[in-house]
Protein backbone atom coordinates (compact mmCIF):
# COMPACT_ATOMS: atom_id res chain seq x y z
CA UNK A 1 0.00 0.00 0.00
CA UNK A 2 1.37 3.23 -1.10
CA UNK A 3 1.99 5.99 1.94
CA UNK A 4 -0.68 8.29 0.83
CA UNK A 5 -3.18 5.18 0.69
CA UNK A 6 -1.88 4.11 4.30
CA UNK A 7 -2.79 8.05 5.62
CA UNK A 8 -5.71 8.06 3.72
CA UNK A 9 -6.85 5.04 5.58
CA UNK A 10 -5.74 6.04 8.68
CA UNK A 11 -7.57 9.28 8.07
CA UNK A 12 -10.87 7.57 7.47
CA UNK A 13 -10.64 5.17 10.54
CA UNK A 14 -9.66 7.98 12.70
CA UNK A 15 -12.86 10.62 11.27
CA UNK A 16 -15.21 7.63 11.67
CA UNK A 17 -14.47 7.19 15.39
CA UNK A 18 -14.38 10.60 16.29
CA UNK A 19 -17.43 11.66 18.43
CA UNK A 20 -17.90 15.33 17.53
CA UNK A 21 -17.82 14.33 13.59
CA UNK A 22 -20.29 11.71 13.92
CA UNK A 23 -22.71 14.61 16.56
CA UNK A 24 -22.39 17.29 13.45
CA UNK A 25 -22.91 14.91 11.30
CA UNK A 26 -26.11 13.86 12.95
CA UNK A 27 -27.02 17.09 12.79
CA UNK A 28 -26.54 17.82 9.29
CA UNK A 29 -29.12 15.17 8.68
CA UNK A 30 -31.54 15.56 11.63
CA UNK A 31 -32.09 19.57 9.67
CA UNK A 32 -32.42 18.01 6.55
CA UNK A 33 -35.04 15.93 7.64
CA UNK A 34 -36.78 18.88 9.05
CA UNK A 35 -36.45 21.20 6.38
CA UNK A 36 -38.15 19.12 4.09
CA UNK A 37 -41.04 17.97 6.42
CA UNK A 38 -41.24 21.63 6.41
CA UNK A 39 -41.11 22.04 3.00
CA UNK A 40 -44.09 19.74 2.62
CA UNK A 41 -46.04 21.11 5.44
CA UNK A 42 -45.50 24.04 3.34
CA UNK A 43 -46.67 23.03 -0.06
CA UNK A 44 -49.70 21.36 1.49
CA UNK A 45 -50.43 24.56 2.99
CA UNK A 46 -50.17 26.12 -0.90
CA UNK A 47 -52.33 23.44 -2.31
CA UNK A 48 -55.00 23.69 0.17
CA UNK A 49 -55.16 27.78 -0.34
CA UNK A 50 -55.15 26.79 -3.87
CA UNK A 51 -57.60 24.69 -3.79
CA UNK A 52 -59.81 26.37 -1.35
CA UNK A 53 -59.40 29.89 -3.48
CA UNK A 54 -60.83 27.41 -6.80
CA UNK A 55 -63.75 26.30 -5.30
CA UNK A 56 -64.41 29.79 -3.83
CA UNK A 57 -64.29 30.50 -7.62
CA UNK A 58 -67.12 27.98 -8.53
CA UNK A 59 -69.23 28.50 -5.73
CA UNK A 60 -69.52 32.04 -6.90
CA UNK A 61 -70.10 31.37 -10.70
CA UNK A 62 -67.00 33.05 -11.75
CA UNK A 63 -65.44 31.73 -15.10
CA UNK A 64 -61.84 33.03 -13.77
CA UNK A 65 -59.10 30.56 -13.98
CA UNK A 66 -56.57 30.56 -11.06
CA UNK A 67 -53.50 30.08 -11.59
CA UNK A 68 -51.99 26.87 -10.24
CA UNK A 69 -48.64 27.17 -7.96
CA UNK A 70 -45.76 25.49 -9.64
CA UNK A 71 -44.83 23.01 -6.84
CA UNK A 72 -42.29 20.50 -7.76
CA UNK A 73 -40.85 18.16 -5.76
CA UNK A 74 -37.62 18.67 -5.64
CA UNK A 75 -37.99 22.01 -4.04
CA UNK A 76 -38.21 21.06 -1.00
CA UNK A 77 -34.71 20.03 -0.80
CA UNK A 78 -34.13 23.85 -0.47
CA UNK A 79 -33.73 23.96 3.23
CA UNK A 80 -31.14 21.11 2.79
CA UNK A 81 -29.55 22.22 0.08
CA UNK A 82 -29.07 25.65 2.12
CA UNK A 83 -27.72 23.74 5.63
CA UNK A 84 -25.27 21.98 3.46
CA UNK A 85 -24.05 25.49 1.80
CA UNK A 86 -23.80 26.64 5.35
CA UNK A 87 -23.55 24.17 8.20
CA UNK A 88 -21.77 22.00 5.49
CA UNK A 89 -19.12 24.50 4.66
CA UNK A 90 -18.77 24.75 8.73
CA UNK A 91 -17.95 21.13 9.57
CA UNK A 92 -15.77 21.22 6.54
CA UNK A 93 -13.71 23.48 7.98
CA UNK A 94 -13.48 22.02 11.66
CA UNK A 95 -12.86 18.43 9.69
CA UNK A 96 -9.81 19.81 7.49
CA UNK A 97 -8.76 22.18 10.56
CA UNK A 98 -8.78 18.90 13.18
CA UNK A 99 -6.68 16.76 10.37
CA UNK A 100 -3.72 18.78 10.52
CA UNK A 101 -3.63 20.45 14.04
CA UNK A 102 -4.02 16.95 15.48
CA UNK A 103 -0.69 16.30 13.80
CA UNK A 104 1.08 19.39 14.30
CA UNK A 105 0.26 20.41 18.03
CA UNK A 106 -0.59 16.93 19.49
CA UNK A 107 3.08 15.16 19.18
CA UNK A 108 2.50 12.67 16.48
CA UNK A 109 4.00 14.56 13.94
CA UNK A 110 7.76 13.50 14.38
CA UNK A 111 7.44 9.98 13.92
CA UNK A 112 5.64 10.53 10.76
CA UNK A 113 8.00 13.23 9.67
CA UNK A 114 10.88 10.42 10.49
CA UNK A 115 9.42 7.36 7.98
CA UNK A 116 10.30 7.56 4.24
CA UNK A 117 7.24 9.21 3.22
CA UNK A 118 7.16 11.04 -0.04
CA UNK A 119 7.03 15.27 -0.32
CA UNK A 120 2.84 14.93 -1.22
CA UNK A 121 1.93 11.66 0.62
CA UNK A 122 0.82 13.17 3.85
CA UNK A 123 -0.98 15.73 2.43
CA UNK A 124 -2.94 14.16 -0.42
CA UNK A 125 -3.56 11.14 1.76
CA UNK A 126 -5.09 13.02 4.79
CA UNK A 127 -7.30 15.22 1.86
CA UNK A 128 -8.06 11.54 0.60
CA UNK A 129 -9.65 10.42 3.72
CA UNK A 130 -11.75 13.55 4.48
CA UNK A 131 -12.27 13.46 0.51
CA UNK A 132 -13.74 9.60 1.68
CA UNK A 133 -15.37 10.48 4.56
CA UNK A 134 -17.53 13.49 2.63
CA UNK A 135 -18.12 10.97 -0.47
CA UNK A 136 -19.89 8.84 2.65
CA UNK A 137 -21.75 11.77 4.21
CA UNK A 138 -23.51 12.95 0.84
CA UNK A 139 -24.02 9.10 -0.29
CA UNK A 140 -26.08 9.34 3.09
CA UNK A 141 -27.55 12.87 2.45
CA UNK A 142 -28.59 12.03 -1.23
CA UNK A 143 -30.40 8.49 -0.26
CA UNK A 144 -31.78 10.62 2.95
CA UNK A 145 -32.83 13.41 0.53
CA UNK A 146 -35.14 11.24 -2.32
CA UNK A 147 -36.19 8.85 1.26
CA UNK A 148 -37.76 12.35 2.54
CA UNK A 149 -39.23 13.28 -1.00
CA UNK A 150 -40.89 9.80 -1.11
CA UNK A 151 -41.84 9.27 2.29
CA UNK A 152 -42.48 12.75 3.59
CA UNK A 153 -43.19 14.49 0.84
CA UNK A 154 -45.51 11.42 -0.96
CA UNK A 155 -44.04 12.41 -4.08
CA UNK A 156 -43.20 10.14 -6.90
CA UNK A 157 -39.71 10.53 -8.98
CA UNK A 158 -39.06 9.83 -12.10
CA UNK A 159 -35.33 8.52 -13.25
CA UNK A 160 -34.56 12.65 -14.57
CA UNK A 161 -35.38 13.55 -10.90
CA UNK A 162 -33.24 10.97 -9.14
CA UNK A 163 -30.23 12.17 -12.09
CA UNK A 164 -31.07 15.96 -10.63
CA UNK A 165 -30.52 14.55 -6.84
CA UNK A 166 -26.95 12.71 -7.69
CA UNK A 167 -25.68 15.84 -9.94
CA UNK A 168 -26.34 18.06 -6.69
CA UNK A 169 -25.11 15.30 -4.75
CA UNK A 170 -21.74 15.48 -6.47
CA UNK A 171 -20.99 19.22 -6.61
CA UNK A 172 -22.41 19.10 -2.55
CA UNK A 173 -19.53 16.87 -2.39
CA UNK A 174 -16.95 19.15 -4.26
CA UNK A 175 -18.41 22.26 -2.59
CA UNK A 176 -17.70 20.62 0.61
CA UNK A 177 -13.95 19.14 -0.20
CA UNK A 178 -13.05 22.78 -1.05
CA UNK A 179 -14.13 23.75 2.31
CA UNK A 180 -12.12 21.38 3.85
CA UNK A 181 -8.66 21.56 1.74
CA UNK A 182 -9.18 24.96 1.98
CA UNK A 183 -9.06 24.47 5.81
CA UNK A 184 -6.01 22.04 5.48
CA UNK A 185 -4.11 24.75 3.73
CA UNK A 186 -4.38 27.50 6.42
CA UNK A 187 -3.83 25.17 9.09
CA UNK A 188 -0.73 24.13 7.61
CA UNK A 189 0.15 27.41 6.59
CA UNK A 190 -0.52 29.46 10.19
CA UNK A 191 2.19 28.76 13.32
CA UNK A 192 -0.17 29.33 16.03
CA UNK A 193 -2.98 26.74 17.25
CA UNK A 194 -6.41 27.55 16.21
CA UNK A 195 -5.21 30.45 14.12
CA UNK A 196 -5.94 28.56 10.96
CA UNK A 197 -9.26 27.78 12.38
CA UNK A 198 -10.02 31.36 13.18
CA UNK A 199 -8.97 32.77 9.52
CA UNK A 200 -11.00 29.58 7.59
CA UNK A 201 -13.95 30.52 9.83
CA UNK A 202 -13.48 34.22 8.48
CA UNK A 203 -13.35 33.28 5.14
CA UNK A 204 -16.49 31.18 6.05
CA UNK A 205 -17.94 34.34 7.21
CA UNK A 206 -17.19 36.66 4.49
CA UNK A 207 -18.01 34.23 1.29
CA UNK A 208 -20.93 32.01 2.97
CA UNK A 209 -23.12 34.81 4.67
CA UNK A 210 -21.78 38.07 4.04
CA UNK A 211 -21.14 38.38 0.26
CA UNK A 212 -24.47 36.03 -0.43
CA UNK A 213 -26.57 38.05 1.74
CA UNK A 214 -25.26 41.31 0.26
CA UNK A 215 -26.43 39.92 -2.82
CA UNK A 216 -29.59 38.68 -1.66
CA UNK A 217 -30.41 42.46 0.04
CA UNK A 218 -29.33 44.15 -3.22
CA UNK A 219 -31.93 41.75 -5.09
CA UNK A 220 -34.73 43.83 -6.05
CA UNK A 221 -37.43 40.95 -6.32
CA UNK A 222 -35.81 40.31 -2.38
CA UNK A 223 -37.26 43.43 -1.38
CA UNK A 224 -41.01 42.08 -1.07
CA UNK A 225 -41.82 38.56 0.44
CA UNK A 226 -42.61 36.13 -2.50
CA UNK A 227 -40.86 38.19 -4.60
CA UNK A 228 -41.21 42.21 -5.86
CA UNK A 229 -42.29 41.53 -9.38
CA UNK A 230 -44.69 38.66 -8.70
CA UNK A 231 -46.65 40.82 -6.38
CA UNK A 232 -46.69 43.73 -8.72
CA UNK A 233 -48.18 40.83 -10.92
CA UNK A 234 -45.25 41.35 -13.63
CA UNK A 235 -44.28 38.30 -15.93
CA UNK A 236 -40.50 37.59 -16.28
CA UNK A 237 -39.83 39.07 -19.93
CA UNK A 238 -40.95 42.55 -18.39
CA UNK A 239 -38.62 41.77 -15.44
CA UNK A 240 -35.90 41.56 -17.66
CA UNK A 241 -37.18 44.67 -19.19
CA UNK A 242 -37.37 46.48 -15.63
CA UNK A 243 -33.83 45.14 -14.41
CA UNK A 244 -32.38 45.94 -18.14
CA UNK A 245 -32.83 49.92 -16.58
CA UNK A 246 -30.41 49.25 -13.73
CA UNK A 247 -27.36 46.99 -15.48
CA UNK A 248 -24.81 48.76 -13.42
CA UNK A 249 -26.63 47.95 -10.30
CA UNK A 250 -27.34 44.35 -11.27
CA UNK A 251 -23.19 44.22 -13.06
CA UNK A 252 -22.38 45.31 -9.38
CA UNK A 253 -24.64 42.87 -7.49
CA UNK A 254 -23.72 39.67 -10.07
CA UNK A 255 -20.13 40.64 -9.71
CA UNK A 256 -20.44 40.45 -5.88
CA UNK A 257 -22.07 36.93 -5.60
CA UNK A 258 -20.07 35.56 -8.10
CA UNK A 259 -16.75 36.10 -5.97
CA UNK A 260 -18.40 33.75 -3.41
CA UNK A 261 -18.23 29.65 -4.38
CA UNK A 262 -21.17 29.45 -2.21
CA UNK A 263 -23.65 31.69 -4.54
CA UNK A 264 -22.06 29.44 -7.33
CA UNK A 265 -23.22 26.32 -5.42
CA UNK A 266 -26.55 27.90 -4.51
CA UNK A 267 -27.29 28.74 -7.98
CA UNK A 268 -26.31 25.39 -9.15
CA UNK A 269 -28.31 23.09 -6.67
CA UNK A 270 -31.45 25.84 -7.15
CA UNK A 271 -31.25 25.39 -11.21
CA UNK A 272 -31.55 21.60 -11.22
CA UNK A 273 -33.85 20.79 -8.44
CA UNK A 274 -36.53 23.59 -10.01
CA UNK A 275 -36.01 25.90 -6.87
CA UNK A 276 -34.78 28.35 -9.55
CA UNK A 277 -38.12 29.67 -11.47
CA UNK A 278 -35.70 30.28 -14.73
CA UNK A 279 -34.89 26.40 -14.87
CA UNK A 280 -38.42 25.10 -13.10
CA UNK A 281 -39.18 21.76 -14.92
CA UNK A 282 -36.31 22.48 -17.97
CA UNK A 283 -34.43 19.08 -18.64
CA UNK A 284 -31.26 18.59 -17.48
CA UNK A 285 -29.74 19.31 -20.71
CA UNK A 286 -30.91 22.72 -20.96
CA UNK A 287 -30.14 23.26 -17.26
CA UNK A 288 -26.33 22.09 -17.83
CA UNK A 289 -26.38 24.93 -20.47
CA UNK A 290 -26.99 27.66 -18.29
CA UNK A 291 -25.65 26.92 -15.25
CA UNK A 292 -22.07 25.43 -16.74
CA UNK A 293 -20.23 28.08 -15.65
CA UNK A 294 -21.20 27.99 -12.68
CA UNK A 295 -19.97 24.65 -12.30
CA UNK A 296 -16.60 25.34 -14.04
CA UNK A 297 -15.95 27.81 -11.15
CA UNK A 298 -16.86 25.18 -7.90
CA UNK A 299 -14.74 22.88 -9.52
CA UNK A 300 -11.74 25.08 -10.01
CA UNK A 301 -12.15 26.51 -6.89
CA UNK A 302 -12.24 22.80 -5.50
CA UNK A 303 -8.90 21.85 -7.55
CA UNK A 304 -7.19 25.23 -6.63
CA UNK A 305 -8.01 24.64 -2.78
CA UNK A 306 -6.72 21.13 -2.79
CA UNK A 307 -3.53 22.00 -4.89
CA UNK A 308 -2.92 24.49 -2.38
CA UNK A 309 -3.01 22.25 0.17
CA UNK A 310 -0.59 20.05 -1.36
CA UNK A 311 1.61 22.52 -2.00
CA UNK A 312 1.78 24.01 1.51
CA UNK A 313 1.46 21.19 3.74
CA UNK A 314 5.83 20.97 3.64
CA UNK A 315 8.05 19.56 6.52
CA UNK A 316 8.71 23.23 7.43
CA UNK A 317 5.44 24.68 7.38
CA UNK A 318 4.33 21.53 9.82
CA UNK A 319 6.97 22.01 12.27
CA UNK A 320 6.62 25.59 11.62
CA UNK A 321 4.79 26.04 15.76
CA UNK A 322 4.92 28.64 18.28
CA UNK A 323 2.51 28.39 21.37
CA UNK B 1 34.81 -0.99 12.94
CA UNK B 2 32.94 1.72 10.59
CA UNK B 3 30.88 4.60 11.88
CA UNK B 4 26.80 4.38 12.20
CA UNK B 5 26.72 7.80 12.99
CA UNK B 6 29.03 10.61 11.70
CA UNK B 7 29.12 14.55 11.95
CA UNK B 8 31.19 16.84 10.42
CA UNK B 9 31.20 20.28 11.74
CA UNK B 10 27.36 19.95 12.43
CA UNK B 11 25.76 23.50 13.08
CA UNK B 12 22.22 24.75 13.37
CA UNK B 13 21.28 28.62 13.90
CA UNK B 14 17.95 29.89 15.02
CA UNK B 15 18.37 33.38 14.78
CA UNK B 16 20.99 35.16 17.26
CA UNK B 17 21.23 31.26 18.93
CA UNK B 18 23.48 28.84 17.78
CA UNK B 19 21.82 25.74 19.00
CA UNK B 20 24.53 23.39 17.45
CA UNK B 21 28.06 24.51 17.27
CA UNK B 22 30.45 22.68 15.09
CA UNK B 23 30.13 19.28 16.24
CA UNK B 24 32.49 16.41 15.29
CA UNK B 25 31.08 12.96 16.65
CA UNK B 26 31.62 9.59 15.72
CA UNK B 27 29.46 6.55 16.59
CA UNK B 28 30.65 3.20 15.65
CA UNK B 29 28.53 0.20 15.12
CA UNK B 30 27.05 -1.65 17.83
CA UNK B 31 27.43 1.12 20.57
CA UNK B 32 24.94 2.06 23.06
CA UNK B 33 26.05 6.11 22.88
CA UNK B 34 24.98 8.77 25.30
CA UNK B 35 24.58 12.33 24.61
CA UNK B 36 24.61 14.54 28.04
CA UNK B 37 24.54 17.85 28.76
CA UNK B 38 22.15 20.78 30.71
CA UNK B 39 18.53 21.23 29.52
CA UNK B 40 19.52 23.93 26.35
CA UNK B 41 22.93 22.35 25.28
CA UNK B 42 21.32 21.32 22.04
CA UNK B 43 20.73 17.68 22.64
CA UNK B 44 17.55 17.27 20.56
CA UNK B 45 18.15 19.68 18.44
CA UNK B 46 21.21 17.29 17.29
CA UNK B 47 19.03 14.44 17.68
CA UNK B 48 16.54 16.44 15.06
CA UNK B 49 19.36 16.92 12.81
CA UNK B 50 20.29 13.66 12.42
CA UNK B 51 16.95 12.10 12.10
CA UNK B 52 16.26 14.49 9.72
CA UNK B 53 13.34 16.31 11.23
CA UNK B 54 15.52 19.74 10.80
CA UNK B 55 18.06 20.59 8.23
CA UNK B 56 21.22 21.74 9.53
CA UNK B 57 22.67 25.13 8.94
CA UNK B 58 26.24 24.63 8.49
CA UNK B 59 28.34 21.13 8.08
CA UNK B 60 26.91 18.28 7.58
CA UNK B 61 26.43 14.43 9.01
CA UNK B 62 25.79 10.64 8.02
CA UNK B 63 24.00 7.73 9.17
CA UNK B 64 25.24 4.40 7.69
CA UNK B 65 26.99 6.30 5.06
CA UNK B 66 24.05 8.10 4.01
CA UNK B 67 23.81 11.90 4.42
CA UNK B 68 21.06 13.65 6.20
CA UNK B 69 21.08 16.45 3.34
CA UNK B 70 20.96 14.53 0.36
CA UNK B 71 19.91 11.13 0.87
CA UNK B 72 17.35 12.35 3.53
CA UNK B 73 14.71 8.88 2.63
CA UNK B 74 17.80 6.50 2.85
CA UNK B 75 18.54 8.39 6.38
CA UNK B 76 15.09 7.44 7.38
CA UNK B 77 14.89 4.37 5.90
CA UNK B 78 18.18 3.51 8.54
CA UNK B 79 16.67 4.33 11.79
CA UNK B 80 14.27 4.25 14.03
CA UNK B 81 13.28 7.29 16.10
CA UNK B 82 11.46 7.70 19.72
CA UNK B 83 10.88 11.56 20.59
CA UNK B 84 10.29 13.03 24.18
CA UNK B 85 6.60 13.02 25.05
CA UNK B 86 5.96 10.90 21.96
CA UNK B 87 2.13 10.89 21.20
CA UNK B 88 0.10 8.24 19.25
CA UNK B 89 -3.39 8.20 17.91
CA UNK B 90 -5.56 7.65 20.67
CA UNK B 91 -8.37 6.69 18.87
CA UNK B 92 -6.43 3.78 17.11
CA UNK B 93 -5.32 0.59 18.85
CA UNK B 94 -2.40 -0.44 19.53
CA UNK B 95 -2.12 -2.82 16.43
CA UNK B 96 -3.63 -0.16 14.16
CA UNK B 97 -1.15 2.46 15.47
CA UNK B 98 2.15 -0.19 14.67
CA UNK B 99 0.33 -1.34 11.40
CA UNK B 100 -0.08 2.71 10.17
CA UNK B 101 3.93 3.25 11.36
CA UNK B 102 5.16 0.12 9.33
CA UNK B 103 3.10 0.73 6.64
CA UNK B 104 4.52 4.02 6.30
CA UNK B 105 8.61 2.53 7.03
CA UNK B 106 7.46 -0.02 3.93
CA UNK B 107 6.69 -3.30 4.83
CA UNK B 108 3.69 -5.30 2.77
CA UNK B 109 1.78 -7.26 5.12
CA UNK B 110 3.10 -6.35 8.43
CA UNK B 111 0.66 -8.14 11.04
CA UNK B 112 3.05 -10.95 11.25
CA UNK B 113 6.46 -8.17 11.93
CA UNK B 114 4.08 -6.62 14.44
CA UNK B 115 3.38 -9.66 16.03
CA UNK B 116 6.74 -10.20 16.55
CA UNK B 117 7.87 -7.22 17.61
CA UNK B 118 5.08 -7.24 20.52
CA UNK B 119 6.36 -10.87 21.86
CA UNK B 120 10.09 -9.30 21.76
CA UNK B 121 8.87 -6.70 23.78
CA UNK B 122 6.56 -8.85 25.74
CA UNK B 123 3.56 -6.73 25.17
CA UNK B 124 1.20 -8.90 23.02
CA UNK B 125 -1.65 -8.50 25.32
CA UNK B 126 -2.93 -5.01 24.31
CA UNK B 127 -2.70 -5.51 20.76
CA UNK B 128 -6.86 -4.47 20.46
CA UNK B 129 -6.54 -1.31 23.27
CA UNK B 130 -7.18 2.04 22.21
CA UNK B 131 -3.21 3.50 22.90
CA UNK B 132 -5.56 6.46 24.21
CA UNK B 133 -5.96 4.35 27.17
CA UNK B 134 -2.76 3.30 28.24
CA UNK B 135 -0.10 4.68 30.66
CA UNK B 136 3.06 7.05 29.83
CA UNK B 137 4.98 3.42 30.09
CA UNK B 138 3.09 1.59 27.85
CA UNK B 139 3.30 4.87 25.34
CA UNK B 140 7.03 4.38 25.54
CA UNK B 141 6.59 0.31 24.78
CA UNK B 142 4.62 1.57 22.00
CA UNK B 143 7.31 4.13 20.74
CA UNK B 144 10.19 1.53 20.76
CA UNK B 145 8.00 -1.24 19.19
CA UNK B 146 7.13 1.67 16.30
CA UNK B 147 10.83 2.57 16.30
CA UNK B 148 12.34 -1.12 15.64
CA UNK B 149 9.35 -2.52 13.01
CA UNK B 150 11.20 -1.90 10.27
CA UNK B 151 14.44 -3.69 12.01
CA UNK B 152 16.55 0.01 12.13
CA UNK B 153 20.33 0.04 12.01
CA UNK B 154 20.58 3.05 14.32
CA UNK B 155 17.73 4.12 16.96
CA UNK B 156 17.31 7.09 18.33
CA UNK B 157 15.86 7.75 21.73
CA UNK B 158 15.22 11.24 23.16
CA UNK B 159 15.02 11.58 26.48
CA UNK B 160 13.34 7.93 27.01
CA UNK B 161 13.09 7.35 30.20
CA UNK B 162 11.45 11.08 30.87
CA UNK B 163 8.25 10.63 33.11
CA UNK B 164 8.90 6.87 33.78
CA UNK B 165 8.61 5.12 36.96
CA UNK B 166 11.33 3.08 38.45
CA UNK B 167 9.77 -0.13 37.13
CA UNK B 168 9.38 1.36 33.47
CA UNK B 169 12.68 2.91 33.37
CA UNK B 170 14.21 -0.87 34.27
CA UNK B 171 12.45 -2.42 31.73
CA UNK B 172 12.90 0.11 29.51
CA UNK B 173 16.56 0.20 30.45
CA UNK B 174 16.72 -3.93 29.50
CA UNK B 175 14.74 -3.62 26.51
CA UNK B 176 17.00 -1.32 25.18
CA UNK B 177 20.33 -3.27 26.00
CA UNK B 178 18.58 -6.53 24.73
CA UNK B 179 18.14 -4.81 21.16
CA UNK B 180 21.70 -3.56 21.19
CA UNK B 181 23.68 -6.72 22.00
CA UNK B 182 20.83 -9.59 20.49
CA UNK B 183 20.25 -7.34 17.03
CA UNK B 184 23.15 -5.04 16.78
CA UNK B 185 21.14 -1.96 16.99
CA UNK B 186 23.29 0.91 17.35
CA UNK B 187 21.74 3.13 20.21
CA UNK B 188 21.85 6.95 20.21
CA UNK B 189 20.06 8.37 23.00
CA UNK B 190 19.75 11.61 24.83
CA UNK B 191 19.61 11.60 28.53
CA UNK B 192 20.36 13.51 32.06
CA UNK B 193 20.00 10.22 33.81
CA UNK B 194 23.65 9.55 34.33
CA UNK B 195 22.30 6.60 36.53
CA UNK B 196 21.15 5.04 33.39
CA UNK B 197 24.06 6.35 31.44
CA UNK B 198 25.98 3.63 33.45
CA UNK B 199 23.27 1.08 33.28
CA UNK B 200 23.24 1.51 29.59
CA UNK B 201 25.70 3.16 27.40
CA UNK B 202 29.48 2.09 25.90
CA UNK B 203 30.41 5.50 25.25
CA UNK B 204 29.29 8.57 25.79
CA UNK B 205 29.60 12.43 24.64
CA UNK B 206 28.43 15.73 27.01
CA UNK B 207 27.36 18.89 24.79
CA UNK B 208 27.83 22.04 26.50
CA UNK B 209 26.03 25.10 24.99
CA UNK B 210 26.29 23.26 21.35
CA UNK B 211 29.78 22.38 21.62
CA UNK B 212 31.27 18.61 22.49
CA UNK B 213 33.17 19.12 25.08
CA UNK B 214 33.67 15.62 25.74
CA UNK B 215 33.54 12.57 23.51
CA UNK B 216 34.88 8.70 24.89
CA UNK B 217 33.87 5.34 25.98
CA UNK B 218 32.06 5.05 28.88
CA UNK B 219 35.10 2.63 30.35
CA UNK B 220 37.81 5.16 28.99
CA UNK B 221 35.93 8.30 30.99
CA UNK B 222 35.73 7.09 34.33
CA UNK B 223 39.28 5.39 34.05
CA UNK B 224 40.63 9.40 32.84
CA UNK B 225 39.15 10.32 36.53
CA UNK B 226 40.08 7.35 38.86
CA UNK B 227 39.62 10.05 41.89
CA UNK B 228 35.80 10.66 40.98
CA UNK B 229 33.36 7.90 42.65
CA UNK B 230 30.77 7.85 39.75
CA UNK B 231 29.88 9.06 36.75
CA UNK B 232 27.95 11.98 38.08
CA UNK B 233 31.14 13.45 39.95
CA UNK B 234 33.36 13.55 36.45
CA UNK B 235 30.21 15.23 34.13
CA UNK B 236 30.35 18.27 36.90
CA UNK B 237 33.82 17.73 36.49
CA UNK B 238 34.07 17.98 32.87
CA UNK B 239 31.17 20.16 32.81
CA UNK B 240 33.07 22.90 34.62
CA UNK B 241 36.28 22.85 32.59
CA UNK B 242 36.25 26.12 29.60
CA UNK B 243 34.59 25.46 26.42
CA UNK B 244 37.96 24.41 24.04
Amino acid sequence: MSSTATVARRELVALRRDRLLVVLLGFLAAVTLVSVIVGAAAFRAQLEAYQLYVQQLEQSGSSTRAAAPRLFPLQLLRGSVEYVEILGALFAIVLGYGAVATEKYRGTLPLLLSRPVGRFALPLGKLAGIAGIWLAVVVALTVLWTAAIVGIGSASLGPADLGRILIVGAFSWLYLVFWSALAVALTAVTSRLSLGLILAIVIWLTFVLIIPQLGDTMDPDNQVPGGLFKALEIDSSSEAAVIAHFATFEELRNFLESASPTKHFERLAFAFLGIDDDFNQKPIGVVWSGIWGYAVAIAAAGVAAVAAAALVTTRSNLQRTRS
Amino acid sequence: MTAAIATERLTRVFGPVTAVDGLDLEVAEGEIFGLLGHNGAGKTTTVNMLTTLLPPTGGGASICGRSITADAAGVRRSIGYLPENVRFYDNLTLGENLRFFAELSGIRRPEGRIREVLRLLDFEGPYGQRVGTFSKGMRQRVGIAQAILHEPKVLFLDEPTSGLDPEGVRTLRETIVRLNREFGITVFMNTHLLTEVTKTCTSIGILRAGRLIHSSSLAETLAAFPDEESLEAVYFRLESQPVP
